[in-house]
């Protein structure tokens, strides 16, 4: 039940870096959250 | 000034489009990175192949003896070998911690050499299979590595400590070990050699051990070693760790040991250091547990170059200097500790165990044959000893 939680807090987590890299107008920054974005991703998936 | 607000306005949807678009390429960019990675982590999913020797009986499964683990990453084979006569039970285990090559190569080598007279041995090459599925976080290691055997290459995982994440995840910030309340930091929870007796319904890691534990009574299981490895700065290296009951058969066999040429520390397992293999097993059930470590360059801090050869070889330049220096309590020299050197370690010391026990109860003997010791393991290589 704990894992399912955390999944869905990292589900919420990916959603508002998407939401902010498109309201970020800076590339540096938006690179930055694509640097977030990809492990989060993975860990949703149950790949790494 | 109409049409000025009018180009002021165009010029900002113009701006606002700009990095709308290049948040989508950076998405795609990002989905294409995540797709990469995924292969590369997906490859580690793919389960090791043994060639067991013509005197297997059965493959079993770990979830047997905890039907909880069926489906899971963590249930993994047990290979399972019964003589023409009855005797005494023997339980191998490697691959407790899936980066120690040497006692998961160990378990292999012995699961396709053995031939068995008497009695029956139990093979549990990968302990904590869930383990097998990803590498340690900041240690750069191989995820696999290679050996050319009789029917060509073969590939072998080089996994992390403990249980994968993605298992078993959160961590907690401290790890209450069952049933004694011991104290650990969090990520030793997915450590399987923590987590002995294990509970039915406790974590991914304690149903693991819980179901090793269940294997230990059902069977009836005589004797039990957990094959490990440790860096080679560490002072528990080339040892044999035992439980009070094992203390005057693992002397012995040190012993025994010490005129073949090959030193053994004889190390008792502490009473109070829970969760362990050597201490658990011993308390909860009639059997004998033995640990034994050999010494792994690639898992230590002085180490330079983190690849497949220094899991095969053995050969590091900087633990070369330390050796040199007289820093580390064994003799490291331009040979290094090769897998084969290592495998042969864990094989001979095996010998030593069982033999001791044949010598102590003549009546039900444990009769094993087609066992390589060190000395055919480093003359020939232990690839020559994989199907």
């Amino acid at each position: 039940m704990v894992h399912l939680v955390y999944i869905g807090i990292a589900a919420c987590c990916a959603g508002l870096v998407v939401v902010e890299m498109f309201s970020e107008k800076r590339w540096r920054e938006q690179l930055a959250l694509v640097l977030i974005l990809i492990p989060l991703v993975l860990r949703i998936l149950h790949i790494k | 000034m109409k049409a000025g607000i009018s180009a002021k306005q165009h010029v900002k949807s113009g701006i606002v489009a700009m990095h709308h678009m290049r948040a989508v390429g950076f998405l795609v960019v990002a989905a294409a990175l995540c797709v990469a990675a995924s292969a590369d982590f997906l490859a580690m999913w793919s389960p090791d192949e043994f060639h067991p020797s013509p005197a297997l009986t059965r493959i079993d499964s770990l979830s047997r003896y905890c039907p909880s683990l069926r489906g899971t990453r963590a249930d993994t084979r047990i290979f399972v070998y019964e003589g023409a006569a009855s005797g005494p039970t023997l339980l191998v285990l490697g691959g407790t911690h899936p980066n120690e090559p040497a006692g998961f190569m160990a378990a292999t080598v012995l699961l396709e050499n053995i031939i068995i007279r008497t009695g029956r041995v139990f093979i549990i090459p990968q302990a904590c299979a869930s383990g097998f599925t990803c590498t340690d976080p900041l240690e750069g290691s191989p995820q696999t590595f290679s050996l050319q055997t009789q029917s060509g290459k073969r590939i072998f995982r080089f996994g992390g400590r403990a249980a994968n994440v993605v298992d078993q995840w959160p961590d907690p910030l401290v790890y209450l070990h069952y049933p004694s309340g011991q104290q650990l930091s969090g990520n030793e929870t997915r450590n399987l050699n923590r987590a002995y007796p294990g509970r039915q319904d406790g974590s991914l890691t304690e149903q693991t051990a819980f179901a090793i534990v269940s294997l230990i009574r059902e069977e009836h299981v005589d004797l039990a070693v957990d094959l490990h490895e440790a860096a080679p700065e560490i002072p528990i290296i080339n040892a044999i760790v035992t439980h009070e009951k094992g203390r005057e058969l693992a002397a012995n066999a040190v012993l025994n040991l010490e005129f073949e040429n090959l030193q053994f520390a004889l190390e008792l397992s502490p009473a109070n250091f829970h969760g362990l293999s050597h201490r658990e097993w011993g308390d909860w059930t009639p059997v004998i547990p033995f640990l034994m470590e050999t010494s792994n360059p690639i898992q230590g801090r002085l180490r330079g170059t983190t690849s497949e050869q220094l899991i095969v070889d053995g050969v590091d330049p900087w633990y070369l200097i330390a050796g040199r220096l007289g820093t580390m309590r064994i003799t490291y020299d331009e040979a290094g500790e090769s897998l084969s050197g290592r495998v042969g370690r864990h094989l001979q010391a095996l010998r030593a165990l069982v033999d001791v026990y044949n010598e102590e109860h003549p009546d039900s003997a444990l009769v094993l044959e087609g066992l390589p010791g060190y000395g055919e393991l480093t003359a020939r290589g232990v690839h020559q000893y994989l199907r």
